[in-house]
This record gives C-alpha cells, structure tokens and sequence, in this order.
C-alpha cells in the first residue's frame, strides 16, 4: 500500500513538474521506472520470504520439515534422532530468533504453508493456545500416554481446558547467577561457588555485594538490572501478571510491584553497568569484563559460550538470591495442516521423553522437564568446565522442582516487555525512577489496548 | 476489435479494411505496451490499498478470530499517545535528514559541475556509492560508529576528553543517528539529480556572469539555485515521501527494543510503529488503521506540495 502511495505520487509529481520542462522528462521517467521495479521487487521478496517453502515432495513419509529458532541447537538433537533413524530425513529451518520463529509460523498458519513440526518459545505459547484449531492435538497421536512425565505446571500450559495437548515441553530455565571467579578475586570477594551462594541468600544481600564490588574496583558489578534482576525477581513470585482466576492483575498483584521497586533500588545503588542485554555493547562487557555477575537462566550458559567464547574458565555459576523460579523453556508442536504428522509425532515421541531430554542435557545442557530424571546420577554428576565445572545439573534442577507454577496468559510477553522496557528507560536516564511504575502501567495499558 | 469474418466479406476493399484494422491495433497498442504496469499494480497496488481499507474495520486476528468493530480502530489510534509519538519521531527524523542533505546536494552539485574539475566521471560516480550499498548493511555498520561504549565516536569524544554520548537512548540522539544514516545515503542520489539538470543550463550564463565579476558564491545564488527550481521542488516533495516511510534504519538502528527503536520508542516511526503492530503483535486490524491513517497524512502532504509546484510553475517567465 505504502509502495502505491509513492509511485503515485511521483507519477502526479512527474506530470505536474515536468510537463513544461522538456530537460526533465528523461530523467523522471526513469525515476517512476526504477519506483516501479523497486516497489514489485518489494513487493516479491515480502511474498517469497515464508521460510522452508521448499514445497517438493513432503507428502514423502520418511521426511518431515521442522522451524526451529537459532541459538537453541536443535540441528545436534536432530542429528541424535537421524543417527538412530537413516531413513528419515529431517529438514531442519532455523528460521530466526524466537519471536521472528512465532511471526513465521502465524504468517504460515494464516495461509501460507505449514511446517510439520515446529519449535515455540514459551512466552509465545499462549497466543497460540488462543487458536488451539491450528495444531494437532497430540493426544490423539499417543500424548496422553506421556503427559504425567513432564512437570504438571510446564505442560498445563499447553494443555486446554478441554484437555487438548498442543505442545511437548522440551526444556525450561531454572535460574542462577553467573559470575566471574577472575573479578570476584581481584575485588576480595570469595570465589568458591558455595561461598558466594552463602554471600546473597536475599537480594538485598546481593546488593550490598554489588555496592562492596563498585566500591573496590571502581566498576559496575552486573550488566544491567532490567533483565537480570526484574526478569528474575518477577518469576520467583507465585503469580504474575494474571491471578488465579486467569484475570489480568499485573497492576495490583504486589509481587510485581515489589520486584519492579526492588529493579529500581538496585539502579539506585549505583552497581548496575546500565549495558542492556543483547546489544553488542552487551555481548563485548561479556568478554571484556565490564561486569561481573550477570543473570543465568539455564539455557543463557549456551548464549554466555557463544558470545564470549574467550572467557573460558573464568565464569562460575551460583545459585539465585530469593528462591526458586523458572524463566523461559520451549515447546514442541504439530500444525493442524501439517502433511506428516506421524513422522513428526515419532520424533517427538523418541526426542523428549524423559530419556531423550537426559541424553540432550548432557550433551548441550538444556534442562529437561521430565522430574523423574532429576535424581539421576548422570544428571547431578554433570559439571560444566566452560564454568568452572560447575555442577549445572544440581544447580539448576534444585531451582524448579520447588517452583510454585503461576498462570501465563496470552498478554504475558507484551507485559513483560513493557515493564522491562521502562525500567531499560530509567537506567538510560529517560525516565525518574520515582515516576517509573505510572509510566510503566501507562505503558502497558497502551500496548494492551491497542 | 474486427473480427476476421468481417474482415473477409470486405474483399472488394482489402486496403481499407486493412488500414482500419490497422488503426484500431494502433490505438490499442498503448494500452498493451502499459498493461503489464497496471496489471501488476491492480494486483500489489490498488488490491492491498482497498483491503487495508477493509481490514482496518475489523479486529483481525490473522490465525484467530476476527470481528468487525467499525471505527474502534481509529478512535484508539486518536487516543494512543504511542501513535502521537511515532508521528513526532518521523517529521522530526525527516527535518533532521532532509534538510542538511538537500543542501549538501545543492553544494556538491555545484561543484561537481565546474569545468575545470579533474576526474569529474570519477567524482560523479562515487556520489552513488552509499546509495547502491545495502540499507541493511549501512545500518548496522552507524549503529556501531554511535555506540555508547565501544563506538568509534565516543572514543573519539573521549580522546578529546567529553563525556560519552548514548545516543540511541536520548530522543533527539537517536532521531540524529537515524538521519545521518538516511543523509548518508540519500544526498549523493539527490546531487546527481541535481547535477544533471545543472548540465542543461548553458555554460554561457556562466561564462557571462563571470566576466561581469560574479564571484563563485554569486553565481551558485543567481544561476544555479534558480535553474533548479523544479528539479528542487521534485527532490524535496520525493524525500518528504521518503522520510514518512522510513523503515530499515530505525528497525536496526537500536539494539534496545527491536520493533519499537528503543525502550520508550524514543526513534519508532510510523511504519515500524504499523509493522509492530500487525506483523509484531498481530493485530492487523490496527496496524491497517495505522496503514490508513498513513496514507491520509502522505496524501495531504502531496496536496500541498502539488498546489506549491503549480505555484512555482506559473511564477516561472
């Protein structure tokens, strides 16, 4: 529409300039062309960029097409599943990060054509709870007979309330903290996983370690409070936007209100590196230094290895100030119109049962969601030498199996995001910390009207 | 069209016959040489534009339900202040481009058009560069130079001992970064453009102006800016359009936030506040009364542009 907007417009321009001026005709002509060849080229390439419309055979019953997002490496369970099975061939599509993933997969479920097995973060799950028509439901393919392995809260978020099963649980995000043994030394802190545990059973405590730090290096002591306090804190409580009764509470439930106050006096306290999370800034402090501890989600050990691959040995992992909790995880889910259900059903089936998600944490260190394989000896003995051969295994488990499950609903990511995004403001020094829960509400209110 | 029966009960006139058949095939020629223009554009032009119309009545949720609600949309979109917001972000990015570009055009172009410039194809040329590289590409190499820790810029801030600039947290820091990239990319295009149609002006005003002493500064005033008029009164009416859709730069230009070009969408502009809204959020029904509300500002502004060029028009001897 935009592209019309324009060609036409220069179209009348052209007319309306140049019809007296013969020097200018040439020219204007080849300016509406190229418009022209500009806008349908646009116009194609936004056509044609649904991913995996490799569009062959698929109805082929040894092939079925998987979207995954990046950053997850479903490429190595994909590998696992093909090494046991040689004549199925999996094609896999990482299609970009989670939410690019979520925006393909409305775009294909809106009317192009459908993966057979598609990867969703979490966050993302309940928009499409909404539309549960657009899935299989994996009971009907043998779901039923699995669902008691998975942790109850995880997999009644895919599960409607008339029982429909639209999404397999592949991992979550128990949290911790990560923190650099280096830096902790050089600022006369303990540098002993245990010890420094033992340092922040609050996060008040956890702030005066901060002050202690800024006061003997001079540097921030965490990349940013925003996402590795508020994201956190606000999952350690037992509900969180919506209430029991699955009503919007965001703005009366006093957990929220005392995580988001508790965000902005850690600001306050002056330890924050005020570097958000995800930016490249963010991704160079990492390897440089530029702050010590930051937050650690389960699979953020997988983001921490990559983007700072030279800090090798100089991170370890602690446990979290104020109590278990749970921060991302994934689902597996089969499109209504997929042309392969089984062949799909089949890898679910093989890759996340209990075993199959014990073999996957051992080998990348997603953390299963299968409670019976959280006493296994393979799991509590594995360690990670990127962290200092932290038991990741212990450490992570022991923060969800405590976990008190609260509701997420449909609105849940546009809150989060909203409430993240303003206190990201006050640490800029856009927004005063004493105005910044009325903004914050204002803020989501906009986003949930609109 | 004649139909060939017809055509051969006429045998006792072949000739004129033929040369009917060949006027009416004249005539239609035209229209087929311009058939695929308009096919193409019914299909991607006026389809899409009449459906946003459509879809703007409606809560539609592409994978969901969808009701028609009539005019909620746009009475939100009057009450959102995160529309206002957008608003403000793209006239103030578009001043802030537009401006310094047309002038720095207008400058160069003057010079590149010297008789005694050396290498003038090469120079010329070059002027193309920043225009051919990728949007993309352009993006993210800026968004590095004005990086709060690690950018080039700030680093030079520091050597000479200034505080560094976070320039994508601030309104107008943001809104600057953005249109140096759109300047960057946009004003050796609009010097060519320039350039072409100074190429048409005789060289003997210039000749003459100089032997009655006008200096360098006077001839840019008295012979180029006003043999450019209409060339002038094109590029700004282009780049006005252009500014009120910018995209890719505030899309990339913020590491913070994504789609909405920081936390508090310090830099979101219309289009990227509309591609949130329906392609981020999935509410298509709004992110077309957004599309809508679009379309009515830029066919306003045209207006007024369309009545300022008639204007200089008739004022030309």
């Amino acid at each position: 529409m935009l592209t019309f907007v324009n060609v036409g417009v220069i179209l009348t321009i052209a007319e309306a300039a140049a019809v007296d001026d013969h020097r200018m005709e040439g020219r204007l002509k080849r300016v509406v062309t190229t418009a022209t060849a500009v806008a349908a080229a646009a116009m194609i390439l936004t056509a044609g960029c649904t991913p995996g419309s490799g569009g062959s055979g698929s109805s082929d019953p040894n092939t079925f097409e998987f979207w995954s997002f990046t950053g997850i490496n479903q490429q190595a369970s994909v590998d696992a599943y093909t090494s046991d099975h040689p004549d199925i061939d999996v094609k896999l599509t990482e299609v970009g990060d989670t939410s690019e993933t979520a925006q393909a997969l409305t775009a294909a479920l809106a009317g192009g054509k459908v993966p057979d097995l598609v990867l969703i973060q979490g966050d993302d799950m309940p928009k499409f709870m909404q539309a549960p028509e657009n899935f299989v439901d994996l009971t009907t393919l043998g779901a039923d007979q699995m669902t008691g392995d998975y942790l109850d809260w995880v997999i009644s978020q895919s599960t409607t309330e008339d029982g429909r099963v639209i999404g397999i649980p592949t991992d979550v995000g128990g949290m911790a903290i990560a923190y650099r043994t280096d830096l902790f030394a050089a600022a006369g802190l303990p540098t002993d996983r245990d010890e420094v545990s033992d340092l922040w059973p609050t996060w008040d405590a956890f702030m005066d370690v901060g002050k202690q730090y800024v006061a003997a290096t001079g540097k921030p002591f965490l990349d940013n409070t925003p996402t590795s306090i508020f994201f956190q804190a606000v999952n350690q409580g037992s509900e969180r936007y919506y209430d029991a009764n699955r009503e919007l509470s965001y703005d009366k439930n006093p957990q929220v209100k005392e995580a988001f106050d508790l965000t902005l006096r850690m600001y306050e306290a002056g330890i924050s590196g005020r570097i958000a999370s995800w930016t490249p800034g963010w991704t160079a402090g990492m390897s440089k230094g530029d702050f010590a501890v930051m937050s650690a989600p389960s699979w953020m050990l997988n983001a921490i290895k990559t983007n700072a691959p030279d800090s090798v040995g100089k991170w370890d992992v602690a446990t979290i100030p104020g109590g278990s909790g749970n921060w991302g995880g994934s689902y597996l889910a089969i499109p209504a119109r997929a042309k392969n259900p089984a062949a799909a059903w089949d890898y679910i089936a093989t890759m996340q049962s209990p075993e199959g998600q014990l073999a996957h944490f051992l080998e990348h260190g997603a953390l299963p969601t299968t409670p019976s394989v959280y006493t296994d000896p393979q799991l509590l003995a594995k360690t990670d030498p990127f962290f200092s051969d932290a038991p990741i295994g212990q450490i992570y488990t022991e923060s969800v199996v405590n976990i008190e499950p609260f509701y997420i609903g449909p609105d849940d990511a546009t809150i989060g995001t909203e409430l993240l995004n303003t206190l990201t403001s006050v640490e800029q020094g856009q927004v005063e910390p004493d105005e910044a829960w009325d903004t914050a509400l204002t803020n989501v209110r906009n986003a949930l009207r609109g | 069209m004649l139909s060939p029966a017809t055509a051969r009960k006429d045998t006792g006139r072949p000739t004129r016959s033929r040369q009917i058949q060949q006027g009416v095939r004249e005539r239609l020629a035209p229209y087929a040489y311009i058939a695929p223009f308009f096919l193409l554009f019914f299909i991607f032009g006026l389809f899409p534009l009449l459906f946003t119309f459509y879809i703007a009545l409606f809560d539609w949720n592409p994978i969901g339900e969808r009701s028609y609600v009539g005019l909620k949309n746009f009475s939100d979109l009057v009450d959102d202040p995160r529309f206002w917001g957008a608003l403000r972000n793209t006239f103030s990015i578009w001043v802030l481009s537009t401006v310094p570009q047309l002038l720095i055009a207008l400058g160069m172009a003057h010079v590149l058009n010297h008789v005694r410039l050396r290498a003038a194809t090469l120079f010329r040329m070059s002027m193309l560069v920043p225009y051919v590289t990728s949007v993309a590409a352009t993006t993210i190499v800026f968004a590095q130079l004005f990086d709060r820790d690690y950018g080039m810029l700030n680093w030079l801030l520091g050597l000479l001992g200034f505080e560094h600039i976070d320039f994508t947290a601030s309104p107008w820091g943001s809104h600057f970064m953005i249109a140096v990239m759109v300047a960057w990319r946009w004003t050796g295009y609009n010097t060519l453009l320039y350039l072409a149609s100074l190429q048409a002006v005789p060289r003997d005003l210039y000749e003459a102006a100089a032997v009655d002493g006008a200096n360098g500064w006077k001839q840019f005033r008295h012979i180029t800016v006003p043999s450019l008029r209409p060339i002038i009164v094109f590029t700004v009416i282009t780049s006005t359009i252009g500014g009120l859709q910018i995209f890719t730069e505030p899309l990339l230009a913020n590491p913070v936030g994504g789609l909405t070009c920081g936390a508090a969408r310090q830099c979101q502009t219309l289009t990227l506040f509309l591609y949130e809204q329906a392609f981020g959020r999935f509410h298509f029904g709004y992110g077309a009364a957004i599309g809508v509300a679009l379309f009515v500002l830029v066919v306003i502004i045209s207006a007024i542009n369309y009545l300022l060029v008639t204007r200089i028009r008739s004022e030309r001897p």
